[in-house]
Protein backbone atom coordinates (compact mmCIF):
# COMPACT_ATOMS: atom_id res chain seq x y z
CA UNK A 1 0.00 0.00 0.00
CA UNK A 2 1.24 3.74 -0.82
CA UNK A 3 -0.06 6.56 0.71
CA UNK A 4 0.57 10.09 -0.32
CA UNK A 5 -0.43 12.44 2.38
CA UNK A 6 0.89 15.28 3.76
CA UNK A 7 -0.21 14.12 7.11
CA UNK A 8 2.09 12.54 9.57
CA UNK A 9 1.89 8.34 9.82
CA UNK A 10 0.78 8.86 13.66
CA UNK A 11 -2.28 10.96 12.71
CA UNK A 12 -3.42 7.93 9.92
CA UNK A 13 -2.39 5.52 12.19
CA UNK A 14 -2.60 6.36 15.95
CA UNK A 15 -0.24 4.63 17.82
CA UNK A 16 -1.79 2.33 20.24
CA UNK A 17 -1.92 3.44 24.41
CA UNK A 18 0.16 0.81 24.77
CA UNK A 19 2.92 1.45 22.84
CA UNK A 20 3.52 4.46 25.37
CA UNK A 21 3.30 2.40 28.52
CA UNK A 22 4.89 -0.26 27.74
CA UNK A 23 8.23 2.32 26.85
CA UNK A 24 10.74 3.02 29.78
CA UNK A 25 13.20 4.49 30.28
CA UNK A 26 15.37 2.85 33.26
CA UNK A 27 18.51 2.89 34.99
CA UNK A 28 20.67 -0.11 34.46
CA UNK A 29 24.14 -0.66 35.79
CA UNK A 30 24.89 2.82 36.17
CA UNK A 31 23.63 3.09 32.48
CA UNK A 32 20.40 5.17 31.29
CA UNK A 33 18.38 3.35 28.71
CA UNK A 34 15.50 3.07 26.91
CA UNK A 35 13.43 -0.57 27.31
CA UNK A 36 10.47 -2.05 26.59
CA UNK A 37 8.60 -3.96 29.51
CA UNK A 38 8.06 -7.73 27.98
CA UNK A 39 5.35 -9.83 28.71
CA UNK A 40 6.53 -11.65 31.38
CA UNK A 41 7.61 -8.47 33.31
CA UNK A 42 11.00 -8.16 32.54
CA UNK A 43 12.87 -5.53 30.19
CA UNK A 44 13.93 -5.70 26.72
CA UNK A 45 16.73 -2.80 26.04
CA UNK A 46 16.31 -0.59 23.34
CA UNK A 47 18.16 2.23 22.86
CA UNK A 48 21.17 2.73 24.96
CA UNK A 49 21.92 6.59 26.27
CA UNK A 50 25.64 7.02 27.29
CA UNK A 51 28.03 9.17 25.69
CA UNK A 52 30.63 6.86 26.50
CA UNK A 53 31.36 5.55 22.90
CA UNK A 54 32.86 2.33 24.73
CA UNK A 55 29.69 1.78 26.25
CA UNK A 56 28.59 0.73 23.05
CA UNK A 57 30.89 -1.89 22.50
CA UNK A 58 29.64 -3.91 25.71
CA UNK A 59 27.33 -6.70 24.77
CA UNK A 60 25.76 -6.38 27.86
CA UNK A 61 24.70 -3.05 26.62
CA UNK A 62 23.16 -4.32 22.87
CA UNK A 63 19.89 -3.39 21.79
CA UNK A 64 17.66 -6.48 21.90
CA UNK A 65 18.91 -7.80 25.40
CA UNK A 66 17.02 -8.88 28.11
CA UNK A 67 17.80 -6.86 31.01
CA UNK A 68 17.84 -8.85 34.27
CA UNK B 1 33.57 -36.07 40.79
CA UNK B 2 32.40 -32.90 42.64
CA UNK B 3 34.81 -31.14 41.37
CA UNK B 4 34.04 -31.40 37.57
CA UNK B 5 29.93 -30.91 38.29
CA UNK B 6 30.60 -27.19 38.23
CA UNK B 7 32.60 -27.26 35.10
CA UNK B 8 29.92 -28.92 33.69
CA UNK B 9 27.38 -26.58 34.22
CA UNK B 10 29.28 -23.52 33.07
CA UNK B 11 30.24 -24.79 29.92
CA UNK B 12 25.41 -25.43 29.58
CA UNK B 13 25.29 -21.81 30.77
CA UNK B 14 27.63 -20.09 28.27
CA UNK B 15 26.37 -21.74 25.59
CA UNK B 16 22.77 -21.44 26.14
CA UNK B 17 23.87 -17.40 26.80
CA UNK B 18 25.19 -17.88 23.45
CA UNK B 19 21.84 -18.91 21.68
CA UNK B 20 19.90 -15.87 23.11
CA UNK B 21 22.81 -13.38 22.41
CA UNK B 22 22.23 -14.97 18.59
CA UNK B 23 18.68 -14.75 19.00
CA UNK B 24 18.55 -11.25 20.49
CA UNK B 25 20.54 -9.62 17.64
CA UNK B 26 22.30 -12.15 15.58
CA UNK B 27 25.49 -10.87 16.62
CA UNK B 28 28.26 -13.13 18.91
CA UNK B 29 31.45 -11.30 19.98
CA UNK B 30 31.92 -7.80 20.94
CA UNK B 31 35.76 -6.32 21.87
CA UNK B 32 36.16 -4.81 25.04
CA UNK B 33 37.81 -1.82 25.64
CA UNK B 34 39.52 0.47 28.05
CA UNK B 35 38.17 4.43 28.71
CA UNK B 36 37.92 6.88 26.46
CA UNK B 37 38.74 10.91 27.02
CA UNK B 38 36.46 11.53 23.98
CA UNK B 39 33.00 11.17 24.38
CA UNK B 40 29.86 11.06 21.82
CA UNK B 41 26.79 12.51 21.37
CA UNK B 42 24.70 11.43 18.85
CA UNK B 43 21.55 13.33 17.97
CA UNK B 44 19.29 11.01 15.87
CA UNK B 45 16.10 11.15 14.38
CA UNK B 46 13.39 14.10 15.42
CA UNK B 47 14.76 16.28 18.32
CA UNK B 48 11.58 15.76 20.90
CA UNK B 49 10.27 18.83 22.86
CA UNK B 50 7.76 19.37 25.03
CA UNK B 51 5.17 16.69 23.16
CA UNK B 52 6.00 13.31 23.52
CA UNK B 53 6.36 11.75 20.01
CA UNK B 54 4.59 8.16 19.67
CA UNK B 55 7.26 5.27 20.30
CA UNK B 56 7.61 4.23 16.41
CA UNK B 57 9.57 7.65 15.98
CA UNK B 58 13.56 7.61 16.49
CA UNK B 59 13.87 10.64 18.84
CA UNK B 60 16.73 12.84 20.96
CA UNK B 61 15.19 14.07 23.90
CA UNK B 62 16.44 16.82 25.57
CA UNK B 63 15.96 16.14 29.16
CA UNK B 64 18.22 13.12 27.84
CA UNK B 65 20.81 15.08 26.71
CA UNK B 66 21.22 17.99 28.89
CA UNK B 67 22.47 16.06 32.21
CA UNK B 68 24.86 14.15 30.03
CA UNK B 69 26.19 17.83 28.84
CA UNK B 70 27.02 18.88 32.28
CA UNK B 71 28.19 15.32 33.01
CA UNK B 72 30.62 15.55 29.96
CA UNK B 73 31.70 19.54 31.57
CA UNK B 74 32.01 17.98 34.79
CA UNK B 75 34.44 14.82 34.41
CA UNK B 76 37.82 15.74 34.40
CA UNK B 77 38.41 12.96 32.52
CA UNK B 78 36.63 13.84 29.40
CA UNK B 79 38.62 16.38 27.40
CA UNK B 80 36.58 16.53 24.52
CA UNK B 81 33.04 15.79 23.13
CA UNK B 82 32.12 14.64 18.92
CA UNK B 83 28.43 15.33 17.95
CA UNK B 84 27.14 12.68 15.50
CA UNK B 85 24.53 14.43 13.53
CA UNK B 86 21.63 12.73 11.30
CA UNK B 87 18.94 14.43 12.28
CA UNK B 88 15.48 15.57 10.37
CA UNK B 89 15.11 18.55 12.84
CA UNK B 90 12.01 19.11 15.42
CA UNK B 91 11.31 21.57 18.00
CA UNK B 92 12.86 24.60 17.66
CA UNK B 93 13.48 25.17 21.51
CA UNK B 94 15.01 21.89 22.29
CA UNK B 95 17.42 22.39 19.60
CA UNK B 96 18.12 25.98 20.43
CA UNK B 97 18.22 24.55 24.37
CA UNK B 98 20.60 21.90 22.95
CA UNK B 99 23.06 24.36 20.46
CA UNK B 100 23.35 26.59 23.82
CA UNK B 101 24.68 23.69 25.95
CA UNK B 102 27.16 22.51 23.94
CA UNK B 103 28.37 26.13 22.62
CA UNK B 104 28.99 27.23 26.21
CA UNK B 105 30.91 23.87 27.16
CA UNK B 106 34.31 24.57 28.00
CA UNK B 107 35.59 21.36 26.59
CA UNK B 108 36.53 21.36 22.64
CA UNK B 109 33.69 20.03 20.65
CA UNK B 110 33.68 18.87 16.78
CA UNK B 111 30.55 18.11 15.01
CA UNK B 112 30.24 15.66 11.97
CA UNK B 113 27.18 15.97 10.14
CA UNK B 114 25.94 12.71 8.57
CA UNK B 115 23.19 12.15 6.36
CA UNK B 116 21.37 15.14 6.92
CA UNK B 117 21.23 17.95 9.45
CA UNK B 118 18.18 19.14 8.71
CA UNK B 119 15.60 22.25 10.12
CA UNK B 120 17.04 22.88 13.76
CA UNK B 121 19.89 20.51 13.23
CA UNK B 122 21.66 23.69 11.38
CA UNK B 123 22.23 25.64 14.87
CA UNK B 124 23.14 21.94 16.66
CA UNK B 125 26.01 21.23 14.23
CA UNK B 126 27.44 24.94 13.93
CA UNK B 127 27.35 24.97 18.01
CA UNK B 128 30.68 23.36 17.99
CA UNK B 129 34.17 24.71 17.68
CA UNK B 130 34.85 23.04 14.55
CA UNK B 131 32.34 21.14 12.27
CA UNK B 132 32.63 18.88 9.85
CA UNK B 133 30.05 17.13 7.28
CA UNK B 134 30.52 14.55 5.16
CA UNK B 135 29.92 15.02 1.23
CA UNK B 136 26.80 13.12 0.63
CA UNK B 137 25.25 14.93 3.59
CA UNK B 138 22.38 17.66 3.24
CA UNK B 139 21.20 20.52 5.72
CA UNK B 140 17.96 22.15 4.50
CA UNK B 141 17.68 24.98 6.04
CA UNK B 142 13.99 27.07 6.03
CA UNK B 143 11.67 29.31 7.80
CA UNK B 144 10.21 28.29 11.57
CA UNK B 145 6.79 26.73 11.28
CA UNK B 146 4.09 25.27 13.46
CA UNK B 147 1.41 22.95 13.24
CA UNK B 148 -1.83 23.05 15.75
CA UNK B 149 -4.12 25.81 17.21
CA UNK B 150 -3.64 29.67 15.31
CA UNK B 151 -5.68 31.92 18.47
CA UNK B 152 -4.29 35.09 17.21
CA UNK B 153 -2.84 35.64 14.32
CA UNK B 154 -0.84 38.57 14.23
CA UNK B 155 0.18 37.83 17.42
CA UNK B 156 1.77 34.24 16.45
CA UNK B 157 3.30 35.62 13.70
CA UNK B 158 5.44 37.75 15.91
CA UNK B 159 6.33 35.22 17.76
CA UNK B 160 7.12 32.72 15.53
CA UNK B 161 9.52 35.56 13.64
CA UNK B 162 11.05 36.13 16.90
CA UNK B 163 11.78 33.01 16.95
CA UNK B 164 13.03 32.72 13.63
CA UNK B 165 15.38 35.57 14.49
CA UNK B 166 16.93 34.01 17.33
CA UNK B 167 17.90 30.73 15.32
CA UNK B 168 19.22 33.26 12.36
CA UNK B 169 21.46 35.23 15.40
CA UNK B 170 22.51 32.08 16.70
CA UNK B 171 23.71 29.93 13.27
CA UNK B 172 25.69 33.43 12.19
CA UNK B 173 27.42 33.59 15.39
CA UNK B 174 28.65 29.83 15.34
CA UNK B 175 29.34 30.00 11.48
CA UNK B 176 31.00 31.81 8.80
CA UNK B 177 27.91 32.02 7.05
CA UNK B 178 26.74 35.80 6.07
CA UNK B 179 23.04 36.70 7.79
CA UNK B 180 22.52 37.94 3.80
CA UNK B 181 23.29 34.31 2.55
CA UNK B 182 21.41 32.54 5.23
CA UNK B 183 18.37 34.49 4.81
CA UNK B 184 18.44 34.05 0.63
CA UNK B 185 18.64 30.31 1.37
CA UNK B 186 16.14 30.31 3.87
CA UNK B 187 13.95 32.32 2.05
CA UNK B 188 14.48 30.22 -1.48
CA UNK B 189 11.91 29.74 -3.56
CA UNK B 190 11.31 26.56 -6.26
CA UNK B 191 14.07 24.18 -4.19
CA UNK B 192 11.90 22.00 -1.87
CA UNK B 193 9.00 20.86 -3.59
CA UNK B 194 5.98 22.03 -0.92
CA UNK B 195 8.16 24.88 1.15
CA UNK B 196 10.23 27.40 0.80
CA UNK B 197 14.17 27.28 2.03
CA UNK B 198 17.13 25.36 0.49
CA UNK B 199 18.40 21.95 0.47
CA UNK B 200 22.32 22.68 1.06
CA UNK B 201 25.07 20.06 -0.14
CA UNK B 202 28.01 18.75 1.83
CA UNK B 203 30.31 20.31 0.17
CA UNK B 204 28.22 23.60 -0.64
CA UNK B 205 27.76 23.92 3.54
CA UNK B 206 31.47 24.37 3.56
CA UNK B 207 30.86 27.02 0.32
CA UNK B 208 28.66 29.42 2.02
CA UNK B 209 30.66 29.19 5.26
CA UNK B 210 27.86 27.51 7.77
CA UNK B 211 30.17 24.31 8.41
CA UNK B 212 34.14 24.06 8.66
CA UNK B 213 34.93 21.32 6.29
CA UNK B 214 34.36 18.38 4.55
CA UNK B 215 35.31 15.00 6.60
CA UNK B 216 34.58 12.26 8.26
CA UNK B 217 35.64 10.48 11.71
CA UNK B 218 39.01 10.82 10.95
CA UNK B 219 39.28 14.08 10.02
CA UNK B 220 37.27 14.77 13.21
CA UNK B 221 39.25 12.68 15.26
CA UNK B 222 42.22 14.26 14.24
CA UNK B 223 40.88 17.80 14.87
CA UNK B 224 39.36 16.90 18.36
CA UNK B 225 42.55 15.42 19.10
CA UNK B 226 44.16 18.88 18.03
CA UNK B 227 42.05 21.04 19.74
CA UNK B 228 42.38 19.22 23.03
CA UNK B 229 46.42 19.52 22.95
CA UNK B 230 45.51 23.30 22.24
CA UNK B 231 43.08 23.41 25.59
CA UNK B 232 45.27 21.72 27.92
CA UNK B 233 48.82 23.76 27.27
CA UNK B 234 46.50 26.88 27.46
CA UNK B 235 45.34 25.23 31.00
CA UNK B 236 48.55 24.58 31.25
CA UNK B 237 49.91 28.19 30.42
CA UNK B 238 47.07 29.79 32.83
CA UNK B 239 48.70 27.34 35.87
CA UNK B 240 52.10 29.06 35.52
CA UNK B 241 50.85 32.41 35.29
CA UNK B 242 49.19 31.63 38.56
Amino acid sequence: MILYTPLAQSDIFPPSSDDYTNRHCITHEGRLMLADRTSDGGYQMVQLLSTNPYDFLEERFTPGNILS
Amino acid sequence: MMEKEPEKKDEQSSSSSLVEKIQQLGQVNVPQAPDTNIHVLSIIGQVEGHVQLPPQNKTTKYEHLLPQLIAIEQNPKIQGVIILLNTVGGDVEAGLALSEMIASISKPTVSIVLGGGHSIGVPIAVSTNYSFIVPTATMTIHPVRLTGLVIGVPQTFEYLDKMQERVIQFVIQHSNIKEEKFKDLMFAKGNLTRDIGTNVIGVDAVKYGLIDEVGGVSDAMKKINELIEQNSSMMEESRVIQ
